[in-house]
């Protein structure tokens, strides 16, 4: 039985059928994806659980301009993170847990990433922290830093694909990057200090 | 010299040379290792980091770093599988 929904009026082209053979085939491949990122955003477990269901469902009501062929990835990433951005972080704890002085030190900052710029880690010390340690030192760098190594280390994206993602140029990318990577640097040496793994 | 052999010869050579135990353009190599491990580097970087990767030691503990801090934050992290309560939830309601 065909259900009449008032979206289908709408859709460019795609039929009833179509649009959830869409949606079945191209993004619910990526839910778990998508769970992980929206839990490294919102840091909670019931805003995960929110953003990721709000982000489909707002996913299938717009599938109209989810071009077939494209990125589907990519496309239900940059939902989320819009979502995150307009509905989350407003609400989240995260204000109070940023330090404010770092990120303005660390954006505005040319020359703390373009002068040489070394953190005493060695490769060593990393590889005998654990997962939660990691994850711990990732989840203390502001959001937009978190977010572009969620994408690329985790999720894999291309500085292309994430300039789309996060509507920023790819320089941009590269340099948040490499901010990012430099901040996470210091939090996980702090870890592998407090662990004896450097000395 | 035989041209067709300036590869080895210069592999040779580079072999030859003392490791540099300081990086005086560190922060460009910084970029480029970047781009090398991100998959994302030109070919100007790719020659960059062929021609001199091998012989400073700076570069080659900063590449090894960033390397492993790559490889931790892909392998180490614990990935959550969706609730099957949040699927069953958005799949009952784009089927409603």
């Amino acid at each position: 039985m065909s259900v009449a929904m008032p979206e289908s009026i709408t859709t460019n082209g795609y039929t009833d059928d179509l649009r959830y053979e869409i949606f079945n085939r191209e993004f619910m491949p990526h839910i778990d994806s998508m769970y992980n990122f929206a839990f490294r955003l919102t840091m909670d477990e019931d805003d995960a659980n929110d953003l990721v269901q709000d982000t489909y469902l707002k996913a299938f009501r717009f599938i109209s301009s989810f071009e077939q062929g494209t990125n589907a990835k990519a496309w239900l990433f940059r939902i989320l993170k819009n979502s995150f951005i307009n509905d989350y972080r407003k609400k989240s704890k995260e204000p109070s847990k940023v330090d404010y002085q770092e990120v303005e030190t660390t954006y505005n900052s040319e020359e703390a990433s373009d002068t040489t710029y070394t953190v005493d880690l060695r490769a060593d010390a990393v590889q005998e922290l654990i997962g939660d340690e990691v994850a711990n030192a990732l989840n203390a760098l502001p959001v937009d830093f978190r977010t572009v190594i969620i994408l690329c280390d985790i999720e894999g994206f291309t500085y292309e694909e994430m300039a789309k993602i996060l509507d920023i140029p790819i320089g941009t990318v590269r340099s948040r990057l490499h901010r990012a990577r430099n901040l996470l640097k210091e939090k996980l040496k702090s870890y592998a200090s407090s662990m004896g793994y450097d000395s | 010299m035989n041209a067709s052999s300036h590869t080895p010869s210069d592999t040779e050579d580079a072999q030859k040379q003392p490791m540099k135990h300081s990086c005086e353009h560190h922060a460009e190599c910084m970029k480029i290792i970047q781009s090398i491990l991100d998959d994302e580097a030109t070919e100007a970087e790719k020659d960059h980091f062929r021609e001199n990767m091998d012989k400073c030691l700076p570069c080659i503990e900063a590449y090894r770093l960033e390397k492993c801090i790559k490889e931790s934050l892909s392998i180490k992290l614990v990935k959550r599988p969706c609730p099957q309560s949040i699927l069953d939830t958005i799949l009952s309601k784009v089927n409603s």
